[in-house]
This record gives C-alpha cells, structure tokens and sequence, in this order.
C-alpha cells in the first residue's frame, strides 16, 4: 500500500527541513486507523494526514526517541490516528539517502504498522516557489528499502500542497514550527502545532 | 517590506544589544541576524563605533548561511579595507569561498595562514569543517583527533568531535569526549545529560545503570531538564524491568522511576500543557 500526503503532512515536513537549515531533521508521519479491514488492502494509498516534527541536529541517540515515540503513539490512539511512516532530511544539501537512523526507526514503526515508509526530504531541490514534490519515498520489499518514484498521485492534492507550502515558506511560518526537541527545551511548546494547522487550514 | 525598527519598534541601540547577545549566546539564527545586522549597518554604522567591525563580521557569516552573498562581500570588503594583513579577515574569505563550495581555494587560504602561523586554530577548524561538507567523516574524525591532540582544552572541538562519533554510531568513543567535556565543566547539565544519553543507547545493564547516575547527576545540576527527567525514567525503568537485576536494585530502580513519573506529571501540570499532561496519566509511564 503506497502512502499519500496530504497538504499538512508535506508543508509541515518542509517547514521542520526550513526550520533547521543547517542540521538533520526528522519526524513521524501519521494516518488515520482504518476502520474497515479491507480483504484486498494492496493498491489503496495510506492517507498520512499529518506529521509530528521530531528532533534536530543529532538524531542518533536512543533515550528522547523513545520518549517521544511513547508519547505520541499514546496521543495517536486517542485520536484514532497511527504513526504510518518516518521522514528525514539529511544534514548535507546532496545526501538524501535514508541512513541507519532512519532504517531502525522505520523498522520500529513497522512493527505496528506493516506498511510503514520513509519519506526523505532531497534538500538541493528545496526552494520556496515549491515547484515540485521533493520527497523521495522508499516502501520495505524483500529486506530492502526500495524508492519508488513519486508523482502527483503521491499526493492528495498536489496544486494544494504546493500552493500553501510555499505560502507559508515565503511567510516565514517555520519561525513558529515546533518540535519535539522544542518541547523538551519548554513543554508549554506544543508539537501538535495547532497555529500552523489553523494557518494551513486558512490557506486551503 | 517593513524595516526591523519599524516592525518591532526598536531603536538602532536594542539592534545592536540583540546582535551581541546573539554573538555571547553563539546562535545560528542567521536569518535573524542578517535582517537586523544588515539594517543596523546601512543606517547606522557611523554610531557603532568599534564595535562596527565585529558585527560586519558576525553579520558577513550569518549572510553566508543564508546565501546573501552580495551582503557577505559587502561586509568582507569593508573588513579588508580596514584590516588588510589580517588572518581573521582571511578566514572570513575562506568561508566565503566553503558557501560558494570552491573548497579547493579555500584550503588554499587556510594552507597559507596556517603557513603563516601555524598555530592558527581557527584555520585549523575550517579545514575540518570542509571535510564534514563534503560528507569526508572519517577523514574529519582523524584530523580532529589530531588537532585535539595539540589543543587539548579546546572544548568547542571535543563537543564537534562527540558529535561527529555520534554520527557514525561509535557511542563509545563519543562518551569520551563527553567525559573530557564534564572533567573540565564539572557544572554543565547539558553535557552530563548528553553523556546519559549516549550511555543509554550503547545499551546493556552496566552502561544503563551509569546513563541513570548521569541523568540524576544532570537533574542535580538543573532541576528543570526535562531531558534528564525523562532519561531517568526511562532508564530506572528499564534497569528495573531487567531479569539479571537483584531484587533490591529492582525495588531501588522502580523507586526512582515513580520519582521521576511523579516528577513528570507535575511539570506538565504546571506548563498548561493540558492535552500533553492527559496523555501522561494514560501513557505506560504511570
């Protein structure tokens, strides 16, 4: 089952990689549980609908991880949602490939998901007019993480997303994105970011 | 577009107390910086007095992240002309040529200072820094170890070099670093709380149990590192949830651990994090 963004999940993954231009970032992207079992599960994309900004700078070390992990799948199931994939942007403006951070987060993630993907962010394609899609996805076949080519169908809306990533980029919104790094520094930081989500919303 | 005094309301003199803060606190706010700095400079470079050059300075390196190189040279050029033989100045050009990724000629600069001068740290840090660009981190980590072996308190550079083991997942040689970090700043928080961090995910009873002392010690340090907090929890419960741990040490960690959710919740409460401090009563933390 391929992922599909939605606005949200790409313009905030984008605004996270803004934020921090100079370090790696990463975060979780988030679904909406599926009510019905479908017989025939392989075809129907998995709407990501939302993603939760993780860490940035040094993402190799275990204890915060796992914190946040804990307490977002808690936040997830109270709101009926799952965390469906993980994304990256590397530190380096050529290096997007998925690194072993992102491997053993992934296949974390996997483990109540089966589907789950990664989503890294190709920072030299990273500007502010949005012009295309600049994510490469990789799904789990055979022990491997494979990519796989990403197209307007990669998105819910494409026109949307692009139109109001670039929106708030010009905007300078990353300025108010928050992090779970952030929330650690000062928990009244709140990494639902519900003004982004309104400002998204406004814009749609 | 509205200026920076204009927007927030401030005076030329909070612009220029802003840019010094943001050079004591060393911050990367680079955006922040080049719309301040670049509107201090061009309306009130005569009232800065010598502090002028400092600020070209900080101003010419936050344009640099920010790919203004127009305002870079403009600031480089005023700094040349007012200090020609200077190697600072000359590491500032170097770091104009690392933006434009003409790493070649920047190693030729630093080369040249460093044959100039050849305990020249800053020429030093560049080259390594280059290295890291271009994605050399072995070759980075061997050179770093290098210079630290000539420059042993220069904790800018131990920190780097934690940080660079970090990435390539040797915790080991990481928590190194940290510890020749803690020797020298025994009341830094933030560095006891790292070293847990690191000790915690090299994993095994042993390096839990030290990563819980360090967390409590980082908690003792500042009592409002959520960081610390957290880790404490995390690894008290892990020690306790061991099956090659004593009963007592079981009874001791799970101690500690309620401390540390106790701890946690009220933080929470007192943040107005109503919809986080909710989710801590139904999370497995309590």
């Amino acid at each position: 089952m391929p992922i599909q963004l939605t606005s949200q999940a790409y313009c905030k993954m984008l605004l996270h990689t803004a934020k921090y231009p100079h370090c790696a970032v990463n975060g979780l992207l988030i679904a909406e549980k599926s009510k019905e079992k479908k017989k025939d599960g392989h075809g129907v994309p998995v709407l990501c609908v939302d993603c939760v900004p993780l860490f940035h700078g040094t993402l190799a070390l275990a204890p915060m991880l796992e914190v946040a992990l804990t307490l977002i799948d808690t936040w997830c199931k109270e709101n009926n949602y799952i965390i469906a994939g993980y994304y990256q942007a590397n530190e380096r403006k050529k290096d997007s490939k998925p690194n072993q951070v992102a491997e053993k987060v992934a296949a974390r993630i996997t483990e109540n998901f089966s589907e789950a993907a990664i989503v890294m962010v190709d920072n030299s394609r990273l500007t502010v007019s949005c012009s295309e899609p600049i994510v490469v996805i990789y799904d789990h076949h055979e022990n491997k993480w494979r990519n796989r080519e990403v197209t307007m169908g990669s998105f819910e809306d494409w026109s949307e997303a692009q139109k109001i990533t670039s929106a708030l980029l010009v905007g300078r919104s990353y300025e108010n994105l928050i992090d779970f790094d952030n929330h650690l520094d000062d928990l009244r930081n709140d990494w639902t970011n519900p003004v982004i989500n309104k400002s998204v919303l406004d814009l749609c | 577009m509205a200026s920076v005094s204009e927007l927030y309301d401030v005076g030329w003199e909070e612009m220029r107390d802003k840019l010094r803060k943001w050079r004591e606190d060393n911050s990367r706010n680079s955006e922040q910086i080049v719309d301040v700095g670049e509107e201090l400079i061009s309306d009130h470079a005569s009232k800065l007095g010598d502090d002028v050059w400092i600020i070209y300075e900080q101003v010419m390196i936050a344009a640099l992240d920010c790919s203004r190189d127009d305002l870079a040279l403009t600031c480089l050029q005023e700094l040349r002309k007012q200090f020609p033989d200077s190697h600072r100045v000359k590491r500032l050009t170097g770091m104009r040529l690392e933006a434009l990724e003409r790493y070649d000629e920047a190693n030729k600069h630093y080369d040249a200072i460093l044959e100039d001068d050849p305990t020249n740290t800053a020429a030093r840090k560049r080259k390594i820094s280059i290295l890291k660009a271009q994605g050399k981190n072995g070759e980075a980590i061997r050179e770093l170890n290098e210079y630290l072996e000539q420059f042993v308190g220069d904790q800018e550079a131990w920190h780097e070099l934690s940080e660079l083991y970090i990435n390539e997942h040797d915790y080991g040689k990481a928590a190194f670093c940290l510890e020749e970090l803690m020797m020298t700043n025994p009341h830094n928080h933030l560095y006891c709380e790292q070293y847990a961090e690191v000790k915690y995910t090299q994993g095994g009873l042993e390096n839990l149990e030290l990563s819980r002392k360090y967390f409590s010690q980082a908690l003792r340090l500042n009592n409002r590192n959520m960081r610390a907090l957290f880790g404490l929890y995390m690894s008290a419960s892990h020690i306790a949830a061991s099956p090659k741990v004593s009963a007592k040490v079981k009874k001791d960690n799970i101690k500690y651990a309620a401390w540390a959710a106790n701890q946690i919740n009220r933080a929470y409460k007192v943040s107005i994090c109503k919809q986080h401090s909710d989710i801590l009563k139904t999370t497995s933390f309590t």
